[in-house]
């Protein structure tokens, strides 16, 4: 007991002021919704990364059994390959009644354009059924962002006009893929990045989503090419795009529901994990 | 502790935060579209704090204030974080630019008493990492750097200039 007071007198300031930061970082996190949607999104990135050095070492130890089935499936393959040279025809149709996409109109509450990260509140929530991790559409030219957090009658969204929202877009008919961010604090023009530099792109061209995710279906127009730049040393443009959309002026919106984006992400972790 | 000293103190937060609040809010400003400009002067109250106040009762009162700043702010915890790690270098700071004759019991940091090189280096030094702290915390990932260090150095000189007008507009005597 003594021997706390004795701590507490020779470094109580020290550990005052820690005690203090800490609550000072609590306030911040529990009552500013972009600085603890960083700090949650970053304490993720951390754990997966974790995660992912962990998986990798599982692999290592179980590669002999994944060539063992590989080497199974492959020739699974070869002889179904063989029997659908003779049988081409009898391949089924994808079925017409299952559309991938639901469409859910819905107003704007409240909008954010001028912050560095910025959120829409939609005023439908849960009851119209909105999930968290759904696209949210302008119409077939304009994607507005990707829903965050659902309560019953109102669903946060976080706008594309936020550097966290990464979009994966194409350019149209040239195959050619990118990740749109948001850079500039120009609510009317985005970046498009990771475009390899060795296509060909041209002033003028159409960026439209690429459907890689589930979030959004493929072919939503996003923007025109306005300008774009290599920088020194890098291996992609560095894409300046100009959205069709003004979201300045966004009051009405679509939010994309998936029907199979449950399965597919199942899947997906799925095959993570193992 | 006298009396008067306390009072002086107390008066002076509380011109100072009403100041902040009232007029040096709303006097920020943009340059192109990366850079915001705050007008921050509510640090010379907790700079301005007699040498000899204890360190925990200076965190103590940098916390409270900071606090009030975030309350009209809308951004619980920032301001008062930012203020209480200033509170905190302002011990240190103290150490740094010592005088050649040192601190007696009585002094107030002020420009009268120690001089304006003095003067200059102790403010620069906790305005500078209270800024710092400021930025960092409000934009809370390092992805921008480059924006809170351009967003901080122009915020530090506007802020420093102001804050030397109010001193030499009212140097207060003791």
């Amino acid at each position: 007991m003594h021997n706390a007071f004795q701590l507490i007198a020779k470094y109580g300031v020290h550990i005052l002021f820690v005690v203090l930061e800490i609550i000072c970082f609590n306030l911040i996190i529990r009552y500013n919704p972009s600085q603890r949607n960083i700090f949650l999104n970053s304490s993720n990135v951390y754990a997966s990364r974790i995660q992912n050095v962990r998986a990798q070492f599982d692999q290592y130890l179980s590669l002999k059994e994944v060539n063992d089935s590989l080497m199974r499936q492959n020739a699974n393959l070869i002889e179904n390959l063989i029997v659908i040279e003779y049988a081409t025809k009898s391949i089924p149709n994808a079925d017409s009644l299952y559309l991938a996409y639901d469409l859910i109109p819905t107003t704007i509450c409240r909008n954010d354009i001028f912050k560095r990260n910025n959120h829409i509140t939609l005023c439908s929530g849960n009851r119209e059924g909105i999930e968290a991790g759904m696209g949210v559409i302008e119409s077939t030219a304009g994607i507005v962002g990707i829903v965050n957090n659902v309560t019953e009658n109102f669903a946060q969204v976080i706008s594309i006009l936020n550097p966290q929202a990464k979009i994966s877009c194409s350019i149209k008919n040239r195959n050619t893929h990118g990740t749109l961010v948001w850079r500039n604090r120009d609510p009317l023009h985005m970046t498009l990045e990771d475009v390899p530099k060795h296509h060909k792109i041209v002033k003028g061209d159409t960026i439209i989503t690429s459907g890689y995710s589930t979030i959004f279906p493929r072919g939503i127009l996003v923007g025109t090419i306005e300008d774009y730049t290599i920088e020194s040393g890098s291996n992609s443009y560095s894409v300046s795009v100009k959205l069709f959309n003004d979201l300045t002026k966004l009051q009405y919106a679509y939010v994309v529901k998936n029907r199979f984006s449950q399965e597919q992400i199942s899947l997906e972790s799925s095959e993570r994990n193992e | 502790m006298n009396n008067s000293i306390i009072t002086t103190n107390i008066v002076r937060i509380i011109v100072l935060l009403l100041a902040q609040v009232w007029i040096f809010n709303s006097m920020s400003f943009n340059i192109g579209v990366n850079i915001d400009v705050h007008f921050i002067i509510y640090p010379l109250a907790i700079l301005a704090l007699p040498v000899r106040v204890p360190t925990a009762l200076v965190l103590i009162i940098a916390f409270f204030i900071g606090l009030f700043i975030d309350v009209f702010d809308n951004s619980l915890g920032v301001h008062a974080g930012a203020s209480v790690l200033m509170a905190y270098i302002r011990n240190l700071s103290f150490a740094i630019v010592e005088p050649f004759d040192g601190y007696n019991v009585n002094d107030v940091p002020n420009i009268k008493r120690f001089g304006f090189a003095w003067f200059i280096s102790y403010i620069s030094i906790n305005l500078f990492i209270h800024i710092l702290a400021y930025f960092s915390f409000e934009v809370f990932t390092y992805i921008y750097i480059l924006d809170i260090l351009l967003n901080t150095i122009t915020s530090f000189f506007v802020s420093l200039i102001v804050i030397f007008l109010i001193q030499f507009i009212f140097t207060t005597k003791y």
